[in-house]
């Protein structure tokens, strides 16, 4: 890396002391591979389609010249501008995020428009005319043999805008990122604070548009044609041409971009429709762009040189669990608390639609260290009950209490904190990710500042200690659930249902729960599979975790739980132990069907 | 019921899933006229997703689907909706906003130029639900659960289908709409109607239908007629049901 | 005070039609054609290029008409189909349909050159006298052209089989597949009415801007806004809030200075969307709510009647 750093700062001093040529187009593509770098973390790593990142680069370099006019430092402007651009970002990002990903995409592109009218319009802009932007001083003469000093701004900008969007994607913050984008409730159930984070990632991302617009303003002239919404095209241009959520994707992109008009001197009207020719060919034709290519003929070469394609393709028949040989144990002992409940919910009362109510004044007492099953036909309130106990729901009445702490009105993302956890009746993960990737999500309440850290993780030993450690504990946490090793690596989209399943239910026994509830854990699992469910829940009970398993095979109900609930159609039937709740008469009426 | 006529449905080594994910394999299965067919299995099973695939709502597929002699499997869902198969789905899925009316002519999309026979078979979701033409004017949602049920089966009877599919029809209803559910079943069954019903309740399935399938793990496992399904056989069903 | 709200609601006719042919796309496809602007462009480009070189008027406006529909269902074949079949949930259209109008626009500027040239009057210079004002038959022709085509759209989409099917794509497309309807079919229709809308307003509104390429980024601009202020999930909402666009912006003008139209928009649609994100007129807001009191209510007793 250090090598990489090295050869990379001798290139730029090349480039300084090259040609006009060769500096105004590194200049140009350094800028703009700012911009697609800084693009590419919140559209292809988050899943944001900003349109407004001409309007942030806008601001930056505005920013900069006028406040370089009223007489500040241009080197104290850099912080300046970033963490001012910055929290317009956040300020943006919490507005529009409210909403949807589509909502998002509009108020960006407005937001872009309305600093394109601001500066044509404004009198302190220079209007359409543009102003002129702060010189940049040239090195000292002891330090002239450097060369162009706006290359060697450009140079460092370029990498550290690389270096902490790498970092990012390099750090144990990416997959939270991806769940983010991809199983939303996955990563909230595991105690990422989902919304908080997309407003970080854009208000950072719009930090380093800024930085390319403070680089920018050395370049002479601006003017609000250069930062109209065509320019905010253009960068999702690069990113997408180059192959978005990748790491030199966006960095192909912004050199094709800047070199295709210098290398192809044509009309600018004529190169313009070209360019949006190919720019509207490579996302209906290749999506994944240029890498995306890369990647397809890199896959065939490696599978026509390898035959043994290991078994992810013929998983369908083949049994994704292994025999058991040592396995490391599932769980650490945790002390836990000694209440008598470890979750108590009363009254609870909650509807989609007003007047059509689906949990109506449910009671569920779930006593420390026991298996408490809930039952129910189809319909009559489970899930929603188990989302208003996990808090991707808010019950209209009634208190949920965690460990004696009442949770009803906090959000998801507190109660992993608490020891709560959960997993889906089917699992929604990150495709992209591996299999060891998703599970180190669980790891995410355990580990501190990961957000602020994902900024220069390669650089802290502390975070190179913790990657190691979430590593390696995913990893057992995989074996621990009965899964071979080599699925460590594969790829969610490519591996069967069941492996999906064992592996949220992986996520969250790493996740250390003391009260782990069960949505329809054997929901689609084969035989071995189910015994292996089986066998966790055993361990699980053994180590002390509470659990609240939904279910609809009651014979598996029955066989496991300590105490079972009954729900029909949104109404309490009953609640006890279970051999009581089996000879129940209503319960044989409503759910048994005998 | 004659060996010789052609089957309602006749599906052979149907494999389907969703992008890379098979759900179902090899599903071979048929429906002879006028039978009501079964389709038990737990959740998760793959059930609605062999509903999906006949109804050519699946791309990723293997195999072959022929209703009445047509081989509809490379139909697209538009096409096999005219006349062939028609869906009550998971949940309805009535189109909220029109009204009853509206919900039962748009079922008949494909007769809208034979203005006699959507009459007719207008008259004939009357006459099974006499409930439903009191409520036509009024919006589907405001009406119940049970009769949003029957409204959907309304408007599957109003193309007057080859073959109907129902997935989980008895699913968040009460115990008196379920039986009346299942005699509508009844009902369309005695007029000949061909029907491939998915459910979780056994007993509803062994009352209306004359053959069971079981499905698990997205293949079929055991398959019965309705009648030898005796105490032991029910028990096995049930086993797969939980 | 008169004049001006004639003259706004003339403006804001075309504004609602653009944005009723973002509307209808969006209604039934659930993408938003951010070249709808581009098309309004074709049909002036036409209509300007065909009168220039001596074909009759009425022939250059049926053949921009007919180009930008045209346009409009190329769009969709060429720009939207392959990336939906791709990935049914995902955005690329945003980025393909903004793709196709940085092209349509800069072809448009490489055939016709990038300054403006001369429109047809039409009814440009004929006026005519009302409530003591004065106003031109073109200003007249789009209020009017606009309220025909939202009140013709209404009927035909709550009125007619067609229409309802529509409605069922619009709602649950994969249902209605399954009933028969083809939601590709619709899809086409959709974007074609989008181009046909758009081309339509392009010759309301030629006679006043002249013919330039770049037409379709400030006219593309407008009707998005007034989308957004009207709400995005109803065509007629779209059309509420092109006339409410269009009214406020030529008073502004009128009462702040002649540079206020250039960013009151925005001023705007940034108040509507902090206040209420899916348009004033959308459902399920308050000022809709408002507005639907009556017939809401009656709905409401409706459980009551029945036995």
């Amino acid at each position: 890396m250090i090598a990489v750093a090295i050869a990379y700062l001798a290139s730029v001093g090349g480039v300084a002391n090259g040609g006009y040529f060769a500096q105004s187009l590194f200049v140009t593509g350094g800028v703009f591979a700012v911009l697609a770098v800084s693009l590419d973390l919140v559209a292809g790593v988050t899943g944001l389609y900003s349109l407004g990142h001409a309007g942030l680069f806008a601001l930056g370099a505005y920013g900069t010249t006028l406040l370089y006019h009223a007489g500040w430092n241009i080197f104290v402007l850099l912080p300046v501008v970033i963490v001012g651009v910055g929290l317009i970002g956040a300020i943006l990002g919490t507005l529009s995020l409210r909403v949807s990903g589509l909502y998002f995409a509009i108020m960006t592109f407005i937001f872009s428009l309305v600093v394109t009218v601001v500066l044509t319009d404004f009198p302190f802009t220079g209007g359409l005319n543009g102003i002129a932007g702060p010189p940049l001083p040239s090195f000292p003469a002891s330090l002239s043999f450097l060369g162009s000093s706006l290359v060697w701004c450009v140079g460092l900008v370029l990498l550290l805008a690389v270096g902490v969007v790498w970092s990012i994607r390099a750090s144990a913050m990416y997959p939270v990122l991806l769940a983010i984008r991809d199983a939303e409730p996955f990563a909230a159930a595991n105690g990422v604070r989902t919304a908080a984070t997309k407003v970080g990632v854009f208000a950072l991302s719009a930090g380093l548009a800024a930085m390319a617009g403070w680089a920018f303003s050395f370049t002479g002239y601006i003017s609000p044609s250069q930062f109209t919404w065509t320019m905010s095209v253009n960068i999702l241009v690069m990113v997408i041409f180059g192959g978005i959520n990748t790491r030199v994707g966006p960095l192909i992109g912004a050199a094709f971009v800047s070199a295709f008009p210098v290398v192809v001197s044509i009309d600018p009207l004529v190169q313009e429709a070209i360019f949006g020719l190919i720019f509207l060919l490579v996302i209906v034709l290749f999506p994944g762009g240029v890498m995306g290519l890369v990647g397809w003929f890199w896959r065939r070469i490696v599978s026509r040189s390898s035959t043994t394609r290991h078994h992810v393709t013929d998983a369908a028949g083949e049994p994704a669990v292994t025999a058991p040989i040592e396995r490391p144990a599932r769980i650490r002992e945790v002390s836990w608390p000694s209440d008598e409940y470890a979750l108590e919910c009363e009254g609870i009362r909650f509807s989609y639609i007003r007047g059509n109510t689906v949990v109506d004044d449910v009671d569920l007492r779930v006593r420390r260290g026991t298996v408490h099953g809930l039952i129910g036909p189809n319909g009559s309130g489970k899930s929603t009950l188990v989302n208003l106990i996990s808090g991707a729901l808010r019950p209209d009445a009634g208190e949920i209490r965690v460990s004696s702490v009442r949770v009803d009105g906090l959000p998801a993302h507190r109660r992993p904190g608490l020891g709560l956890l959960r997993t889906f009746q089917t699992a929604v993960l990150a495709d992209e990710l591996s299999v060891r990737e998703s599970v180190t999500i669980g790891l995410y309440h355990r580990t501190p500042r990961v957000a602020l850290r994902s900024l220069i993780w390669p650089l802290l030993p502390s975070a190179r200690r913790d990657h190691r450690r979430i590593r390696s504990e995913a990893g057992e946490a995989i074996r621990s659930v009965g899964l071979a090793e080599s699925w460590n690596e594969a790829r969610v989209a490519d591996v069967p249902h069941g492996v999906e399943q064992l592996t949220q239910l992986a996520a969250a026994c790493v996740g250390e729960p003391n009260i782990l509830i069960l949505d329809e854990p054997l929901a689609g699992l084969s035989a071995s599979e189910v015994a292996e469910v089986t066998e966790i829940i055993d361990d699980l009970r053994a180590k002390g975790v509470t659990m609240v398993i939904v279910e609809h095979q009651t014979q598996f109900i029955f066989g496991v739980c300590d105490d079972v609930t009954v729900l029909a159609a949104g109404k309490l039937v009953t609640s006890g132990p279970a051999e009581q709740v089996r000879q129940n008469e209503r319960v044989r009426e409503v759910y048994l069907g005998q | 019921m004659s060996e010789h006529a052609s089957p309602a449905l006749t599906v052979e080594g149907l494999s389907a899933g969703y992008g890379r994910f098979e759900v179902i394999h090899d599903i071979t299965l048929s429906v002879a006229k006028g039978q009501a067919v079964a389709l038990l299995g737990p959740n998760g099973a793959g059930k609605t997703t062999v509903l999906r695939a006949i109804m050519g709502m699946l791309r990723h597929r293997r195999g072959s689907v022929i209703v009445d002699g047509t081989d509809i499997t490379a139909m697209p869902p538009h096409r096999v909706a005219r006349g062939h198969v028609a869906l009550v789905p998971e949940g309805r899925r009535l189109f909220l906003g029109q009204t009853v009316e509206d919900n039962l002519r748009l079922g008949g999309l494909h007769l809208r130029h034979d203005k006699e026979r959507t009459e007719a078979l207008l008259r004939s979701v009357f006459e099974l639900f006499p409930v439903v033409e009191r409520y036509r004017s009024r919006p589907v949602t405001a009406m119940s659960g049970g009769e949003q049920q029957m409204v959907a089966i309304g408007r599957m009877m109003m193309s007057a289908p080859s073959l109907m599919l129902l997935d989980e029809p008895s699913l968040g209803l009460a115990p008196l709409a379920i039986q009346g559910m299942a005699d509508a079943l009844g009902a369309l069954r005695e007029r000949g109607q061909s029907i491939l019903l998915v459910e979780q309740r056994v007993d509803l399935a062994l009352q209306v239908c004359d053959h069971v399938y079981v499905l698990s793990g997205g293949r079929i496992v055991r398959q019965s007629d309705a009648a030898s399904v005796d105490a032991q056989g029910r028990e096995l069903i049930d086993a797969y049901l939980g | 005070m008169l004049q001006v709200l004639l003259s706004g609601l003339a403006t804001g006719a075309v504004y609602g039609l653009v944005a009723m042919a973002f509307a209808v796309v969006f209604y039934v496809t659930k993408v938003i054609n951010f070249a709808t602007g581009q098309l309004l462009m074709v049909s002036i480009m036409t209509v300007s290029g065909l009168s220039a070189i001596g074909v009759p008027v009425w022939l250059s406006i049926v053949a921009g008409i007919a180009l930008s529909t045209g346009f409009g269902v190329a769009i969709y074949y060429g720009a939207v189909a392959p990336v939906l079949k791709v990935d049914r949930t995902g955005f690329g259209w945003l980025v393909s349909t903004l793709g196709v109008a940085i092209v349509l626009a800069s072809v448009a500027a490489m055939i016709f050159g990038p300054t403006s040239r001369a429109f047809p009057a039409l009814l440009y210079h004929h006026s005519i006298r009302l409530f003591g004002t004065s106003t031109t038959w073109q200003e007249m022709l789009a209020v009017i052209v606009a309220a025909v085509v939202l009140v013709a759209f209404e009927v035909f989409r709550t009125r007619t089989l067609f229409g309802k099917v529509g409605m069922a794509i619009s709602g649950d497309p994969e249902m209605a597949t399954a009933v028969g309807a083809n939601a590709t079919a619709y899809a086409v229709i959709a974007f074609a009415i989008g181009g046909l809308l758009a081309g339509v307003a392009g010759v309301l509104v030629g006679p006043i801007t002249f013919a330039n390429p770049y037409l379709g980024d400030t006219y593309g601009i407008a009707g998005f806004i007034a989308l957004m202020i009207g709400g995005i999930d109803k065509p007629a909402a779209a059309m509420g809030g092109g006339v409410l666009l269009g009214v406020l912006s030529v008073v502004a003008n009128t009462y702040i200075n002649s540079q206020a139209s250039d960013w009151f928009p925005f001023v705007v649609v940034v108040a509507v969307l902090l206040i209420a994100p899916h348009g004033l007129f959308a459902s399920g807001n308050l000022f809709a709510r408002w507005l639907g009191r009556g017939r809401r209510s009656a709905e409401l007793a409706l459980p009551a009647v029945r036995s």
